[in-house]
């Protein structure tokens, strides 16, 4: 049937183009906002959704991956005799202070890890083998990471605090963007490096022979894997039975408070929330600039209707028409070009656009409720127009 | 000839006439001594004084008279679209003055066509896109409008111009899509302000011939503001007004025609 909404918005199809910039720029800016902000909370809690472990257990007080207290190395041996627990493996998580071989410093994140266990997995290696981790003071980095430390392929070397470090592998898909660049090594390196202290120079001392854990050590988390058909609930209290002074977690449930902490505990969420906000506020204006000045085009077309004897209903379909054609001809180039954007940022920078089919849904429900909330204001002017303008030249 | 002249060598309606205290089933339109004043920045202004005034069914009623008489304002309280200071109107024996602004509007669906000066087309549809609309405001949909938009189109003879704009047709083929329109909710009243003024006397003449078909043919009343005298034998009433009040009413007697 025939639209008059459609047709009066692409009759000027320069100001229709125009006005659809202004949208997808609108719906872009947030698009963008909000798939930052998931893609950098999702990015926190990487290391832990790619996991094979179903519980990890942490000290008491951990607020997120990074931000934990030590816990003895005793507990593994602890959580191992555990009933329901089918695999547990120690894990380190500590800040160092790496010189690359251009000599410029860089803070990093030490992930120590049992290069022979199977429960961290270190994202998807892209060059070299896990088991290369073995090496003593050996390490693997996300490709992404390379140009800020300095590398450019494997044997590369460099220094965690005063001592000698290999790169024997690449990986990607683990790397936090809250975070400093991961550096995966074996605990045992791991534990070495935690001992050495920055030097002066860019020349590092010999390292020495690398040690086992023992009891008094301490590590960062455990991971566990529960036995087939296992209750990770009940799992998870045994475990804090067992365990004093730590807390079990789901691998869910683990990824979920370290996202949180960086979502609603840091002013990160604050600022691109507002980024986003600009957006709609953004959006709002040019829609209803754009549905005002049309239905001013078209007064007379609007009192013709009036006079037919239409109800103001009638009046205000065709504009919420027009408010939705324009907001599925600004969302859908802003999502493709957003969805475009957020694949080379992933590739090339290591920025995580997250946009899920869930976001995309949400945005497309905020495009919709922004263009036709604009779109108040021109049917305020349309209902005010008089009938009466049919007969006046 | 001068309208003046022409109106004083017709057969004048006497006052008795006009005044009325019961609606009679051949009246289509009447108004009991309607008044209208607008604000102005001068005070308050008189725009229409008392007018009464009766349309029979079936006839093409003229409304004449200077620039600034009133014709339009009267068109405009006798289609429903302005309500009057005082007085009230009766359409079709429905009292319109009464009815709330919902009422009205359902009225002037059912009842009422407009044909304009302008045309009043909506410029970003086709010829049958504006039937269509004014079809489906009606509740036709599907295939039914379409059909109905097309015979309209033929009644007035521009079927083979359907899928053009207005922009691409003369302005006596709009003035006939635009009467098309006014035909879609099959009315019985259309009202019609300076119809011809737009058009060559040709088209002009065959917009009138139109309109004259529908009172005849389909017992539509037609009642038309102009200042176009070439049309007075056309019609079979004319009102002059001035200032604001009835000056002459007169009869155009033609052979055959039941007054």
């Amino acid at each position: 049937m025939v639209s008059l909404a459609r047709k009066n918005l692409f009759e000027d199809k320069v100001r229709f183009l125009v006005a659809e910039a202004g949208i997808v720029f609108a719906v872009g800016l947030v698009t963008i906002q909000v798939g930052i902000l998931h893609g950098f909370t999702r990015s926190t809690a990487l290391l832990i959704d790619r996991s094979r472990a179903d519980i990890w257990v942490a000290s008491n007080d951990a607020i997120n991956l990074d931000l934990t207290s030590p816990i003895s190395y005793d507990r593994l041996r602890q959580a191992q005799k555990v009933a329901g627990v089918a695999q547990a493996e120690p894990l380190t998580v500590q800040g160092a202070v790496w010189r690359g071989s251009n000599g410029e410093l860089n803070t990093v994140r030490l992930i120590g890890f049992d290069p022979n266990g199977t429960l961290l997995t270190p994202g998807t290696i892209t060059a070299g083998k896990q088991s290369d981790l073995n090496q003593p003071y050996s390490i693997m980095v996300d490709s992404t990471d390379l140009q800020s430390l300095g590398l450019q392929q494997v044997n590369n070397t460099g220094q965690v605090g005063s001592f000698r470090a290999q790169v024997v592998g690449f990986t990607k898909g683990i790397q936090s963007n809250a975070d400093s660049p991961f550096l995966l090594t074996s605990l045992q390196s791991a534990k070495a490096y935690s001992c050495s202290h920055s030097v002066s120079t860019a020349t590092p001392v010999t390292s020495p022979p690398l040690n086992a854990l023992t009891p008094q050590d301490s590590i960062n988390f455990i991971l566990v894997q529960a036995q087939p058909g296992q209750d990770l609930q009940a799992l998870k209290q045994r475990l804090d039975a067992a365990l004093p002074g730590t807390h079990a977690y789901t691998r869910q449930e683990f990824a979920d408070k370290t996202e949180y902490y960086w979502e609603k505990r840091t002013s990160v969420g604050f600022i691109l929330g507002l980024g986003a906000i600009v957006g709609v506020i953004v959006g709002s204006v040019i829609v209803s600039q754009i549905l005002y000045a049309s239905v001013t085009d078209h007064v007379r077309e609007f009192g013709t209707i009036k006079a037919m004897g239409a109800s103001d209903w009638k009046t205000y379909s065709i504009i919420v028409e027009q408010s939705l054609w324009m907001a599925l001809f600004g969302y859908i180039p802003a999502m493709i070009a957003c969805i475009g954007l957020g694949a080379w940022t992933a590739t090339t920078q290591a920025v995580l656009i997250l946009i899920t089919p869930v976001t995309a849904a949400g945005i497309f429900v905020v495009a919709v409720v922004m263009c036709t909330g604009a779109a108040l204001v021109a049917i305020q002017k349309a209902t005010r127009v008089e009938p009466g303008v049919v007969f006046r030249a | 000839m001068s309208i003046t002249h022409k109106l004083q060598s017709l057969q004048p309606i006497s006052p008795e006439s006009r005044t009325k205290s019961q609606l009679q089933p051949e009246i289509a339109i009447a108004a009991n001594n309607v008044s209208m004043t607008i604000q102005s920045p001068a005070g308050q202004v008189p725009v229409l004084k008392g007018i009464s005034l009766e349309v029979k069914r079936g006839t093409v009623h003229l409304l004449m008279g200077p620039s600034g008489a009133g014709k339009t304002t009267l068109l405009l309280i006798l289609s429903g679209l302005l309500s009057p200071s005082a007085g009230n109107v009766l359409l079709l024996g429905e009292d319109i003055t009464t009815l709330s602004r919902r009422q009205q509007e359902r009225f002037r669906l059912q009842h009422i066509g407009f044909v304009a000066q302008d045309f009043n087309l909506f410029p970003a549809l086709t010829a049958i896109e504006n039937v269509l609309f004014a079809l489906v405001l009606k509740g036709l949909r599907g295939k039914i409008a379409r059909q109905s938009a097309q015979h309209l189109l033929e009644q007035v003879g521009l079927v083979e111009k359907a899928d053009h704009l207005p922009r691409e047709l003369s302005g006596g083929q709009q003035q006939r899509v635009a009467i098309a329109r006014a035909l879609a909710n099959q009315p019985q009243l259309i009202m019609a302000d300076e119809p011809t003024a737009s058009l060559d006397s040709h088209s002009g003449r065959a917009v009138m011939e139109l309109l004259q078909n529908l009172t005849r043919e389909q017992g539509c009343t037609v009642l038309m503001v102009t200042h176009d005298s070439r049309i007075v034998e056309m019609a079979n009433q004319v009102t002059q007004l001035e200032d604001g009040m009835i000056s002459i009413t007169q009869i155009i007697p033609r052979l055959g025609d039941e007054q």
